[in-house]
């Protein structure tokens, strides 16, 4: 039979040689891509922590006390043999190797500039394989338990230092009045609704906050005394942060456990408020970075210590703070040559300077939290507002969906308009007519969210387009209108998609230096913004005015702590931001 | 459940002993009734002239061809089809005695005294308590809801299955079962009517059968419209069958026993046997 086959021969051959060829060129084009950018961040680091200084002694003494330690429990939590074997190959293999190769180069092709082997090393092997580690032990249970118990603490005192940031400019006096006779009234009637289960006092709750925030605008100007900050905060968030962190125990655990879990932050942060303001310290801010690291940190040691399982794993913080403090005794001890960091507490701390050595960026920093939480706020709101609008709530045919389908062209064509474009639009609308002042805070924050504005909605929509219409059609057929089909089915699965977008605009945002110089942001302010009408500079206007600087401290040091500044609150705000979206993610 | 066209009246015989436990066919009130309906998708006419009356708390099954307007015709019952934009409906179709399509009905409020059941399971990504409720939730319920969400899993023949897992998602259920889900959400706000799209066609011949035992049970106490277009499922657990043929027309409809072993009409016994459709 076989011999009358046509194919005895095979099926011929079908070329490939494009599609590989294609292949390659974008990997190459792509893995160019990435080593650039690498090697411009490895420069920038080099320079903002000041690391061509750094002796080989001091280097090998961190590696010690730090890294090593910190390697160990990562590969104790993985707990797997090939992990530790590949680790230790990448280790060593990849010290002799760099070395050799760096040798190499320098001997026989070109010196390097301002970059040792051991850096190299640092940067090529000991970094990526730490991160590597970090990731495989965290998937460990011990890992799981340290890394959740380091995310509290840092995410706490990350989110406390945002909050008192924003109090800066928003008023306190004003924000107690409305959360005192509108938020906390509301939330208790809702809550009293929801354990009755009485739908009247729900549908209360909304009106009688409305009513309360209306009051507390009115009596903001009638009321004389003023409570100090530490009262207010102390009143309007550190107890009800402090109150829902027991509430979540207490259900779980008992009263007892609920207590102690809110009481100790609480009394903790009270005690660290009144003391702060003695060392001098802002107390408010004090306050809010104890109690929100206290109170989550607290919650998830008793549901660990409730687990019972990985407890080892919260030592993590202990066994890299005792790294950092032993490293620190030993190189004093020995009397090493330590770097000199341009990016230390100083440079966040202080404003800025005509010397690079006491040059700070504090007053930017503050410009730039504050006006990405307002854009945050205000793009996300308009956002979803109007794509659930152009999605769910127009007709496709008709007069209205030729005028939809015209906005959604106009929308698209908005999203390619260069910034300086808005810039100019910020400060003909919002800072000449509406008056809001050139270089204000609100005029750049309004500016900016208008610049993302065309991003956010079309991400939106398109989340919001593929929640499948089985599910609005479910909905619809058991009778529920067409704002509770939205509110309840639409939203919800649409959500993560919604953020995604969010956070990608918010990240182009942040680093937008052409409107607002268009506004007449300030290049360089001395004191951080004290009001939404104040004037104040940002993070990138700051670093761009000093890569102007003659002097090569400022363009080297300083820019590149600035850089590394604005990179790392940059992606501490999309961490938290994906981190948000994943729950959100897991809850639906 | 092997499908051979030629025994049918096999079929019929058999199903004759096991369903319509003494629901006598006629003697019920009228549910619902369809006078001189017409349908059209814009100059496409859907429904032609479809009168019809469905009785209370009985099994009705709607079959024929794919295309010939059944599931048109189960919008217009909840005015579903007012989604449609290109949809027009003209005629009355009565549920209470009151015309639905009158100007002063809120479809929204009909829609919350009839539940709907589609083809492919469709709960909500949220969890199993929450998806029966969903009803009582727009609705503003006032009673117990645990004990509500309770009643209609068990109504759903579904209790005994996710009683321990009432919190983890709907979607993490088998098909059968979130097609259960699906009837148990319907039915949570205690509707007169449910409608149901070919409930069983995405499903296995198992899960399938599962649903045809509780949609007899469901019987009871609701009124259950049907679409179907497996001719064994519609003799089994119908009390009554409408046949529609091509174009939208109504052919023949009678008591489920008649319509599968005397139809008037040749084209109607043509299309259960299996010669056309
Ligand atoms: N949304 C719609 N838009 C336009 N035409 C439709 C739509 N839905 C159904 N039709 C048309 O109406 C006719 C009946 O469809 P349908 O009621 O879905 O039939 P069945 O459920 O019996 O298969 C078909 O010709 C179909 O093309
Ligand atoms: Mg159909």
């Amino acid at each position: 039979m076989a011999t009358e086959n046509p194919n005895a021969d095979g099926f011929g051959e079908v070329s490939r040689v494009r599609g590989i060829l294609f292949e390659y060129l974008s990997f190459g084009a792509s893995v160019f891509g990435l080593v650039a950018l690498g090697v411009l961040l490895v420069y920038v680091a080099i320079d903002a922590f000041d690391l061509a200084n750094a002796s080989p002694e001091w280097l090998l003494t961190y590696f010690l006390t730090l890294v090593v330690p910190f390697l160990a429990f990562c590969l104790y939590s993985a707990n797997d043999r090939d992990v530790t074997r590949r680790a230790l190959v990448a280790l060593g293999g990849g010290l002799v190797a760099v070395a050799v190769l760096f040798s190499a180069i320098e001997a026989l092709l070109v010196p390097i500039p301002r970059l040792n082997w051991q850096l190299a090393y640092l940067f090529v092997v000991a970094a990526p394989v730490t991160a590597y580690l970090a990731y495989v032990g965290s998937r460990g249970r011990l890992g799981a338990v340290g890394f959740g118990l380091l995310g509290r603490l840092v995410g706490g005192v990350a989110v406390g230092l945002a909050v008192g940031t924003l109090f800066l400019v928003l008023d306190a006096l004003l924000w107690f009045l409305a959360y005192t006779i509108g938020v906390l009234p509301a939330v208790g009637l809702y809550a009293l609704g929801r354990v009755r289960s009485s739908p009247r006092a729900r549908t209360a709750a909304a009106p009688v906050g409305l009513v309360g925030l209306t009051a507390a605008v009115f009596l903001r100007d009638v009321v004389a005394t003023y409570p100090s900050d530490l009262i207010i905060y102390l009143w309007t968030i550190a107890i009800p942060v402090a109150a829902a962190g027991a509430f979540l125990v207490a259900g779980r655990r008992g009263r007892t456990a609920g207590a102690v879990v809110g009481g100790v932050p609480l009394a903790a942060a009270t005690a660290g408020g009144f003391l702060a303001a003695g060392a001098g310290l802002p107390a408010p801010t004090v306050l809010l970075a104890i109690v929100l690291t206290g109170v989550p940190t607290a919650v998830y040691v008793s549901r660990v210590v409730d687990g019972g399982e990985g407890l080892a794993g919260l030592g993590l913080p202990l066994l890299l703070a005792a790294g950092a403090i032993a490293g620190a005794l030993i190189v004093e001890a020995l009397g090493v040559p330590a770097p000199n960091p341009w990016l230390d507490a100083s440079f966040l701390t202080q404003a800025p300077s005509r010397t690079p050595e006491q040059a700070g960026l504090y007053p930017a920093i503050v410009g730039s939290v504050i006006i990405i939480a307002m854009v945050a706020v205000l793009s996300f709101a308009l956002g979803v507002g109007t794509s659930v609008f152009l999605e769910e709530y127009t007709p496709e045919s008709g007069a209205l969906g030729t005028l939809t389908r015209i906005l959604q062209v106009n929308i698209a064509n908005l999203a390619a308009v260069p910034s300086v474009v808005y810039g100019l639009l910020g400060l003909g609308l919002f800072a000449n007519l509406l008056g809001l002042g050139i270089g204000t805070a609100v005029t750049a924050a309004l500016t900016l969210s208008l610049l993302i504005l065309p991003i956010t909605i079309i991400s939106a929509q398109e989340a919001i387009r593929s929640v499948p219409d089985d599910l609005r059609r479910g909905s619809d057929a058991m009778g529920a209108t067409r704002w509770q089909t939205t509110k309840n089915v639409v939203l919800p699965e649409a959500m993560p998609g919604i953020l995604t977008g969010t956070i990608l605009a918010l990240g182009r945002a942040i680093g937008e230096t052409a409107p607002l110089i268009m506004i007449g942001a300030a290049t360089t302010v001395f004191r951080a913004p004290d009001s939404l009408f104040s004037r104040f500079s940002a993070m990138p206007m700051q670093i761009y005015t000093w890569a102007g600087f003659p002097q090569a401290d400022f363009r080297y040091g300083v820019v590149a702590a600035g850089v590394i500044t604005l990179l790392i609150i940059l992606v501490g705000m999309n961490g938290t931001a994906i981190l948000l979206r994943n729950r959100a993610e897991r809850g639906s | 459940m092997s499908n051979s066209t030629t025994d049918d009246s096999l079929i019929t015989t058999e199903v004759q002993t096991d369903s319509n436990d003494g629901r006598a066919a006629p003697a019920a009130g009228t549910a619902v009734a369809a006078r001189d309906l017409d349908v059209f998708y814009g100059d496409e006419q859907a429904i032609d002239d479809v009168t019809m009356e469905i009785p209370e708390k009985r099994v009705t099954a709607l079959i024929g061809p794919s295309g010939c307007g059944k599931s048109t015709f189960l919008r217009c019952i909840n005015r579903m089809n007012d989604m449609i934009e290109i949809c027009r409906v003209e005629g009355d179709v009565e549920f209470g005695g009151k015309n639905v399509y009158d100007d002063d009905v809120d479809p929204v409020a009909l829609r919350r005294k009839i539940g709907m059941v589609f083809q492919k399971p469709n709960p909500f990504p949220k969890s199993i308590r929450d998806n029966v409720a969903y009803g009582l939730k727009i609705q503003d319920f006032d009673g117990d809801v645990d004990a509500r969400v309770e009643e209609s899993l068990k109504g759903a023949a579904l209790w005994d299955e996710v009683k321990d897992q009432l919190d983890s998602s709907g979607l993490e259920l088998s098909g059968g079962q979130q097609q259960r889900l699906c009837i148990a959400r319907a039915i949570a706000p205690d509707p007169e009517v449910i409608l149901m799209d070919e409930p069983t066609s995405a499903l296995d011949p198992v899960a399938a059968s599962k649903i045809e035992d509780l949609i007899d049970d469901l019987a009871e106490e609701y009124t259950v419209i049907i679409v179907t277009h497996n001719m064994q499922q519609a003799a089994r657990i119908s009390d009554r069958t409408a046949v529609f043929l091509t174009g939208g027309e109504l052919v023949e409809y009678d008591d489920t026993a008649k319509i599968f072993e005397d139809p008037e009409e040749q084209r109607v016994e043509d299309y259960i046997t299996g010669k056309f459709g």
